[in-house]
Parts: C-alpha cells; sequence; structure tokens
C-alpha cells in the first residue's frame, strides 16, 4: 500500500514540484522584466511626449491639419500624448514578448517569435490606416471645396466617393500588410473599384447626358454659350 | 534687410548685355506671357514717355517674359516710336532694351524679381513697371510714375486709376480696406498693377525670401505695397486715368487669384503683426497728378451666377465655414439661402466679420490654408453680388462712397483682430 502511495501519488508530486522549482527562476525573471518593461514604458512614454511636445509637434500637426482631422475623428488628446501613448504600448509589448520567451517554454519561445516577426507589419497596417485616414479628410475636403468653386452641383457626393476611395485603398493595404486574404482582399479591392468607376460612368451617362451633350457641343461644335459669362475684373 | 541675397535669377545672356549697358538712371519693366497683341503699344507708350519727360537720362527697357510662344520677345524687339509725330526732337539718350526670360516658378513675381535683380545691378535710381495687357497706357503714365521718385524723394508711387464701379472688386472688397485699416494709409489701388519703386526699395525687395511663395504669382503687387508701407518708405499715388486692359475670363481662375491675394495679404499680417497692431484710424496718401472724368468700359456682370456658387457654398461647406468663421457670423449667413434675390445682402459689419474671422483662422491654422483660402470664392462671390445688387442704380462716385463707409467699418472694427489676434501670440 505504502508502495502504491509513493508510486502513484508522492512520486507525480515530486516530479511537479521539481519542474516548478526549476520554472521559479524563468518565472521570476519574466515577472522582473515585466516589471521593468511596464516601468521602462511608462518613462519612455512620458519623455517621447515631453519631447515631442518641446520640439512642436503639436503646432506641426496644427499646420498640416492633422489636429483637425483628428478632432473630426473624435480624438481629442494631442498629436504628442497619441504618440506618447503608442511607444507605451510598444515597449510594453516588447517586454511581454522578451518575458514569455524568459519562461524558456518551447510552445511560448515560439508563440514569442512568432509575435515578434508579426509586430512590424502591425505597425505598417497601423500606420497605412491612419494616414489613409487623414489622407481620405483632405483629400474630400479638397475635392468638395473645388466642386463648389466650380459649380458642380453633387459636390458633397463627389467629396464622400473620393473619401471612400481614399479609405478603401488604405484598408486594402493594410489587411494586405497584416497577410489577411491577400487574395481575396485584392480581388474584392478590384472588383468595388470597378464597380465604383461603372456606377460613376452610368450616373454621368444617364445622369448628365444633357450637360456631356452641351459640353461637347460647345468645345467641337460652333455652339455658342448659353450663359453669358462676366466681364467682371477681379484685380 | 541683412539677409543674405538670394541666387542671381538672370541668365548668362543677360548677364552679359546688363554689363554692357552698365549704369542706369531710371528702368522700366514689362513683365508680360503671351501679349504679342498689346505689348507693341505697351513699349511705344513707355518709350515715348521716356523720350519726352526723362530726354538727357540713361534709361532701360526690361522686358522679363515667361516665355511666350506668339513672339512677345519679337514684338518688343520691333517696336518702334515715331517720334517726329509726337513732336519729340531730342533723341540724345536712346533708350536700351533688355528683353530676358526670367527664371523661377511662372508667374508675374518671378518676372518682377528678374526685373528688380537687372535694376540693382544697373543701380538705377527710379524704376517703374507696367503691366503688358494695357490698352489705355499712355507716355504720360511712366513720367507719373517716375517723378516723384526723382524730384520729390518718395521710395514707392502707387497708381490711381478711373475704373468701373465693378471693376477690381477684390481690390473694393478686401485688399483696400484691409490693407487700409491694418496699415493706416489710404492706398486706393494696392493692387494695381503699375508702380514706381525707388533704388532703396528694390535692394529691400530682393532681400525679402519670398520667391517661392504666392508672391510670385499674383501676390506680388499686395507685398510690394505692404512692403513698401510696413518697411517706412515714402508712399504717394500718381492719378493715370483710365485703366483699359486685355479682357480675360475670369471665371477661370477667380479662386486661384482670391487665393494668391488673400494668402499674401494674411501671410503679411503675421509678417507686420508688430507695425499694424498699433494703427489706428487711417491717413490720406499724397495724390499727383491732374484728374479728370472719363468714361469707363461698361461691366457685365452675372449676379444670378455669383449668388447660386454662393448658395451652394451654404449648403455643401457650412462645416468648414463653421471651423473658420465665429459661430454669430455663419448664423448671420443662413437667412441669404432663400432670401428674395432684391433683398440678399452681405452687410459691411459682416463682411468685415468675415474678413477678420478668416484672417485669425489662418492665423491659427485651424484648417489647411489652401483650403481655407479657397472656401472664401463662395463668400467672395456673395458679397460681390450684393454689392452689384446695391450699386447698380448708383453712380461710379456714389458707388465709391459705399467703398469708403466699408473701409470705415474695417477701420471701426479692428480692435475685434487685434484682440483675438494677440492670445495665440502669447500662447505661442
Amino acid at each position: 500500500m505504502k508502495e502504491f502511495w509513493d508510486t502513484a501519488l508522492l512520486e507525480p508530486l515530486r516530479t511537479l514540484g521539481g519542474q516548478f522549482l526549476t520554472l521559479l527562476p524563468n518565472v521570476l525573471a519574466m515577472t522582473i522584466i515585466l516589471s521593468v518593461g511596464w516601468g521602462l514604458a511608462w518613462i519612455i512614454a512620458y519623455l517621447a511626449h515631453r519631447v515631442l511636445r518641446m520640439v512642436g509637434l503639436d503646432n506641426l500637426s496644427d499646420h498640416l491639419g492633422v489636429s483637425v482631422a483628428l478632432a473630426r475623428g473624435g480624438v481629442k488628446s494631442d498629436p504628442s500624448y497619441l504618440v506618447g501613448r503608442a511607444v507605451y504600448w510598444m515597449v510594453l509589448l516588447f517586454a511581454m514578448i522578451a518575458g514569455l520567451s524568459a519562461l524558456n517554454l518551447h510552445p511560448f519561445n515560439q508563440f514569442a517569435q512568432s509575435l515578434l516577426a508579426y509586430v512590424p507589419h502591425l505597425l505598417m497596417a497601423i500606420l497605412i490606416v491612419m494616414a489613409g485616414y487623414l489622407l481620405s479628410n483632405f483629400v474630400s475636403q479638397t475635392v468638395l471645396i473645388g466642386a463648389v468653386n466650380a459649380g458642380v452641383p453633387p459636390a458633397r457626393i463627389l467629396a464622400a466617393c473620393s473619401r471612400w476611395a481614399v479609405q478603401l485603398i488604405a484598408a486594402a493595404m493594410a489587411l494586405e500588410q497584416l497577410g489577411i486574404a491577400g487574395n481575396i482582399v485584392a480581388v474584392g479591392f478590384g472588383i468595388t473599384l470597378g464597380g465604383v468607376v461603372l456606377a460613376a460612368a452610368l450616373a454621368f451617362g444617364l445622369g448628365a447626358k444633357d450637360l456631356a451633350k452641351e459640353f461637347l457641343e460647345q468645345r467641337f461644335g460652333n455652339k455658342p454659350r448659353t450663359r453669358r459669362p462676366d466681364d467682371l475684373t477681379h484685380l | 534687410m541683412g539677409a543674405t541675397p538670394m541666387p542671381t535669377p538672370l541668365n548668362p545672356a543677360t548677364e552679359t548685355i546688363v554689363e554692357e549697358i552698365g549704369e542706369t538712371e531710371v528702368l522700366v519693366g514689362i513683365p508680360s506671357f503671351n501679349n504679342a497683341s498689346t505689348i507693341g503699344h505697351v513699349v511705344r507708350a513707355v518709350s515715348a514717355g521716356l523720350a519726352k519727360y526723362f530726354h538727357g537720362f540713361r534709361a532701360v527697357l526690361v522686358n522679363s517674359d515667361g516665355g511666350s510662344s506668339d513672339g512677345t520677345p519679337e514684338v518688343v524687339e520691333q517696336a518702334i516710336v515715331d517720334f517726329e509725330a509726337m513732336l519729340i526732337s531730342d533723341r540724345q539718350s536712346p533708350l536700351q532694351k533688355i528683353i530676358t526670360p526670367y527664371q523661377g516658378i511662372p508667374g508675374k513675381g518671378s518676372a518682377f524679381r528678374t526685373i528688380f535683380e537687372i535694376a540693382r545691378r544697373m543701380k538705377a535710381k527710379a524704376c517703374a513697371v507696367v503691366d503688358s495687357d494695357l490698352r489705355s497706357i499712355t507716355p504720360e503714365w511712366i513720367e507719373m510714375l517716375l517723378r516723384p521718385l526723382l524730384n520729390e524723394g518718395y521710395d514707392y508711387v502707387a497708381p490711381y486709376y478711373l475704373r468701373h464701379k465693378y471693376d477690381g472688386t477684390i481690390t473694393n472688397s478686401i485688399a483696400y480696406p484691409l490693407t487700409r485699416a491694418l496699415y493706416g494709409q489710404r492706398i486706393r489701388q494696392p493692387i494695381g498693377g503699375e508702380f514706381g519703386f525707388s533704388r532703396a526699395l528694390v535692394g529691400h525687395y530682393l532681400d525679402k525670401h519670398v520667391w517661392e511663395s504666392d508672391v510670385a504669382r499674383f501676390g506680388i503687387d499686395i507685398w510690394m505695397t505692404t512692403e513698401a508701407i510696413a518697411s517706412g518708405a515714402r508712399v504717394c499715388q500718381s492719378f493715370l486715368g483710365a485703366k483699359i486692359h486685355n479682357p480675360k475670363d475670369p471665371a477661370a481662375d477667380l479662386s486661384d487669384m482670391l487665393v494668391q491675394v488673400t494668402g499674401a495679404l494674411f501671410a503679411l499680417m503675421e509678417e507686420h503683426h508688430s507695425v499694424w497692431r498699433q494703427v489706428e484710424g487711417s491717413a490720406p496718401v499724397r495724390l499727383y497728378g491732374f484728374q479728370y472724368e472719363v468714361a469707363v468700359e461698361p461691366v457685365h456682370v452675372n449676379v444670378d451666377d455669383m449668388i447660386v456658387t454662393f448658395r451652394q457654398g451654404l449648403a455643401d461647406l457650412g462645416p468648414i465655414w463653421r471651423e473658420m468663421l465665429q459661430p454669430d457670423t455663419v448664423e448671420a449667413l443662413f437667412p441669404l439661402a432663400t432670401c428674395p434675390l432684391r433683398a440678399f445682402r452681405i452687410s459691411d459689419d459682416l463682411w468685415t466679420q468675415i474678413i477678420y474671422d478668416a484672417a485669425l483662422a489662418h492665423h491659427r491654422y485651424v484648417l489647411p490654408r489652401e483650403h481655407l483660402l479657397k472656401a472664401l470664392t463662395p463668400l467672395y462671390l456673395g458679397r460681390t453680388a450684393s454689392f452689384v445688387l446695391e450699386t447698380q442704380a448708383l453712380t461710379s462716385a456714389e458707388a465709391e462712397s459705399r467703398i469708403e463707409a466699408l473701409s470705415q467699418t474695417f477701420e471701426k472694427r479692428k480692435d475685434y483682430l487685434v484682440q483675438r489676434w494677440s492670445p495665440q501670440e502669447e500662447r505661442a
């Protein structure tokens, strides 16, 4: 009975205890790495925020219209603060990967290596989405103002189309960067863009055929302008 | 003034000609681009003016061309004046002509830069520039632009024209009232196109690093005037009679013109804040020349189209206008969306507020600046339509009194601008 007790219960417990004691320094190392990483993340993020504010990133963002675009998207924080937070999470992510590696367990090591290899793609995808969002706002505003000044009635529709087109391109590029169903994204993007162009062509052909006819007649025929232009000299 | 001069904008052939001619006393510059149909008359008027009023002076005519493909430089080269028919007997000082392409970004400003550079190298005492599309220029214009510099010690001569009440609407509704309110000098045509300037002012202009900005295009005129006033130069005006120039299609580039003129005005406000914030009221500027009445060409205005563009702006650009204008300014515009044509008015107060709000928004970068300036186009067309509706039954003199009233409103409300500008300065 005693032999059974030793073999069936105490031996596995001893083995488990041994394994735990072997692992304990690694767990301690992971805890230390995570704690130091967290502290470093906080300090580096704080420094990045202060330095970027000092060198005038917020003013530069105001000048470039980035702050306005962020505010329009519901983000009220200063760009320097946002970069600081991004730095915080980046450092923390690296600390977590390093911590997992410190455990020196095969599955965790594999996971950490995969995560590390994926980080640049993730960062690039985030950058593409952010740049695409800002660019889409800028492009749509340019189109809107230009169309209104040119007296084109569907100015808002044109502006919305340009915004979605830029965001669609950015989303497709980001998904490709993440390696998510690359072929499906490319095909889907091609079909969507083709559809948009076809829809625009149909809309122009059916809805604005008189306008197109008048324009072509004036351009290539000898039909006089129906609207009399101003003689106004503005300067 | 003490900045390092920019690299020379002259090409080697021009440098050689300048060296061969040496120094000069008076210089007249003509910027051009595809003006073959009109520039011959301008060159003849300049040549006659120099021969008639500045005989005995060493004189140079500079044509700074932007790569014309219609033979403009050849027309300049071949333009000859029949001095006998003009009763000009003294021809001891033949006019030297320099015909040169300009370098830099295409535009009137780059053409002027080349003229300034030649004037500096030739140590010209008095210089003038005239547009190449003028049909009403006479030899007397040259005398009126140069004489105050040589005889009266002025540094800058601005033109004073007789114009139709709807000719020069950016000048009348923005450039004149704003310049007058900011800098306190009543220069009626601050973006006139023809100017006289001294050697000292040429040096000042060339030392400024503005030649890659809007100043190099339509912004050059307002920049020259503002720099002259802000630098403390002695400024006067000369009466030139009617200004008639070749018709263009103004609607084609209105937005660009407005961007360049208002962009230059607002940018100059940044640079000369310390000058204009202390100025209160305005003073008349000495006007030379014998004034007379003359019939000016009628101007057809399509008010309906202007109001349609304004109302489309109100419908589509509302969110952008809300970012650049104060809430009460935008609210005051909305009744204009549905009011009958006869009641369509943008008052002097409201227009002043729009321009001051836009200047403040430009100062604070609340929008990309190009967007902000372009978004002013429907507002400007609305104000122009309002002015036309208000003054269509008035004479030119009565319409001029409406511009005077607008300018006084700009002056009265200047505190609004000064007070809101300063907190931003302190924060920065």
